[in-house]
């Protein structure tokens, strides 16, 4: 793909953007993809280099590897009789390295929390009543 | 291409298919809210209309379910994939649980360590994305059956042991 890699930091505003762009029309989906990032345009060669001798070559590279986050939302066309609109595809990339995997997944794991608002949240109230019976039979357990 | 009943299932046959081929798979996850079609707006009409006479019977006060859904409310799924090209292996996951979605994107993050070919993930760095939601994972069993030589079978007692703590937390 043509298009250059964002910064951690600006994938993560755009990834918001694109969130908000979803919940403001009411539908439509967000699509994230994640893979090892195999070819590397910088370096000669790509990395790891195919062995033909071994079969799992690719299971035991010498250094670690970066990871593409890719993340787009889909495009439509106006329709006539619906509310569909014309919405250009938005795609997204970034590369992450794997010294700062864990903080990235962390800031995404919060990204996503915050952005897939429309998934059915948990029943408060069943779960609340449960929860103190819970905690009532739990503390006396413990102090005798 | 399966989809999985638990996302404990999915994480360990991703982690599995990742480690056989981790140049070439890759793992979608996508967040669609789609409109219901109006065969499906009839249908909930329908299924409400018939709804009030039955908590009536039961005299149940505590948990009305799920009625205040409106017959065009929109579907919302969070869908998991794990794909191969080469082998054209394909494992799935969905849910529409929004107290899932930070378990599972931690899941994602754990298998990230292993696309990038990093030793696995101790354990307290992959704690707080599962605690956080209050969502608990057997995590030191999962990661356990996630080596390579790891049994389907063994995992089960691992999948059953988080659903009961779920229950318990409920």
């Amino acid at each position: 793909m043509g298009r250059e890699h964002l910064t951690n930091d600006e994938f993560f505003t755009q990834l918001g953007n694109l969130f908000e762009l979803n919940r403001k029309k009411g539908h439509g989906s967000i699509i994230l993809t994640q893979k090892r990032l195999t070819y590397d345009s910088t370096s000669t060669p790509p990395t790891p280099t195919k062995v033909a001798d071994d079969p799992l070559w690719d299971t035991h590279p010498e250094n670690p590897l970066p990871i593409l986050i890719r993340a787009c939302n889909n495009k439509s066309s106006k329709r006539e009789g619906t509310d569909r609109d014309d919405v250009e595809k938005i795609a997204l990339s970034t590369i992450v390295k794997p010294d700062d995997l864990d903080g990235f997944f962390a800031r995404y794991a919060e990204a996503c929390k915050t952005g897939m608002s429309g998934l059915k949240k948990r029943d408060r109230k069943k779960g609340k009543k449960g929860k103190k019976d819970k905690k009532k039979g739990a503390a006396g357990e413990t102090k005798a | 291409m399966p989809y999985f009943k638990t996302s404990a299932e999915w994480y360990e046959q991703s982690s599995l298919l990742l480690k056989a081929r981790p140049s070439s798979t890759r793992i979608t996850s996508k967040y669609a809210v789609r409109k219901p079609t109006a065969a499906k707006i009839k249908k909930r009409e329908k299924y409400a209309a018939k709804q009030p006479e039955k908590p009536a019977d039961l005299t149940r006060t505590s948990s009305p379910p799920p009625q205040s859904q409106s017959p065009d409310e929109p579907t919302t799924t969070f869908t998991l994939k794990t794909y191969d090209p080469e082998s054209g292996t394909c494992l799935q996951y969905e849910t529409n649980k929004a107290a899932e979605v930070g378990r599972l994107v931690g899941n994602l993050g754990r298998l990230g360590r292993s696309m990038a070919a990093l030793p696995e993930a101790p354990e307290d760095a992959s704690a707080p994305a599962g605690s956080g939601d209050g969502v608990s994972t057997p995590k030191p069993e999962e990661s356990g059956d996630v080596k390579m030589g790891g049994v389907p079978s063994t995992s089960a007692p691992a999948a059953t042991g988080g659903k009961k703590k779920k229950k318990g937390k409920k």
